[in-house]
């Protein structure tokens, strides 16, 4: 499973809703997760991955694709350490 | 005051009201355990400063809000240290929306970490203080008693930690635990940067009747001095710490925004 379609799950769980409506380009607004989901996703993931994102990271996510672009990065550089 | 050789875990020590008591704590001898749920590089500036002061700091990660990782970062203080003498409940979170917008999610998240993480922490914490006694003293707010903007569930869990304070304030006084309550106004911290930015509150709001807002440090004067043996007698009060803000309500009415 990628990266990417593990944070889809986990996005899709918490937001309650079909993972097939996410894409790269949605923003947070289209599958209608409020802030709290916006947190409890960010959490899940960084649990799963290890690696924290910072709130002023977070809050420039523009859409998923920047979401996952931005823990795939990390996830490398934690691999290279 | 001294608390030289107490050792103390801070929960959401890393930032704001956390570090400034963690720092307080510090300044008068106690070792700290900082706990930190998603900011470990706060978490981590903050045992550094605490370790200039000449204790010994350690940083924790734990999710409050979660049973099962408040037993974990219990079972690791237990294994490390074998004791605790100083438990500050201090992590909050919460999901500002008027009451008529509130979802069982919010409602949970919210009450998770800011109320059953008292009793919770406070059940493993006064195994920890079995036979020594000891201090537990959590973070309220205004919110628990008067109506804010949007604050409906974060108001709600401050009322519930606040009757906590007082039923475990009773239970553990046979084992020498004092429990205590500090409740402030607007704190001067990041997280009330984000009630501004949300729209929820304005800073012109939020000046007490001394003409400042309340600081952190305000806040963990208090903490402190609930913490060492002067304040012995002092079971399960609230203690507002608010620059008068709410005994002057009506006497300030309408001047706020000005």
């Amino acid at each position: 499973m990628t990266i990417e379609e593990q944070i889809r799950d986990i996005v899709a769980r918490i937001s309650r809703v079909d993972k097939s409506i996410i894409t790269r380009e949605s923003t947070f607004k289209d599958i209608k997760a409020d802030s709290l989901d916006v947190v409890q996703a960010l959490v899940a993931v960084e649990e799963l991955f290890e690696i924290e994102i910072p709130d002023e990271v977070a809050q420039k996510f523009q859409n998923f694709g920047d979401f996952v672009s931005y823990v795939e990065s990390k996830v490398a550089k934690a691999e290279k350490v | 005051m001294s608390l030289e050789g107490k050792l103390a875990l801070v929960t959401g020590g890393g930032r704001g009201i956390g570090k400034a008591i963690g720092l307080k704590l510090a300044s008068q001898g106690a070792d700290v355990i900082v706990n930190f749920f998603r900011h470990r590089d706060a978490a981590l500036e903050t045992a550094k400063e605490i370790e200039a002061l000449g204790v010994k700091a350690e940083i924790i990660r734990a999710n409050v809000g979660d049973a099962a990782k408040i037993d974990e970062m219990f079972d690791t203080i237990g294994s490390k240290f074998g004791r605790l003498d100083i438990f500050i409940n201090n992590a909050a979170s919460g999901v500002g929306r008027p009451a008529l917008e509130l979802d069982s999610k919010a409602w949970e998240w919210t009450m998770n970490i800011n109320a059953r993480a008292l009793l919770l922490c406070a059940q493993r914490a006064a195994r920890l203080m079995e036979g020594r006694g000891g201090k537990v003293v959590s973070i309220s707010s205004l919110g628990s008693s008067f109506v804010l903007p949007n604050y409906t569930v974060v108001g709600v869990s401050k009322a519930a930690l606040e009757a906590l304070t007082r039923y475990l304030a009773i239970e553990l006084a046979a084992q020498n635990i004092c429990v205590n309550t500090v409740a402030a106004s607007a704190v001067e911290t990041e997280a009330l940067k984000f009630y501004f930015k949300e729209g929820l509150a304005k800073d012109s709001h939020y000046v007490t009747p001394v003409g400042r807002m309340v600081t952190p440090e305000d806040v963990a004067n208090v903490v402190a001095f609930l913490c060492s043996e002067e304040a012995f007698m002092i079971r399960g009060q609230i203690i507002v710490v608010d620059g008068g803000t709410s005994v002057g309500l009506f006497a300030t009415a309408g001047k706020g925004g000005e």
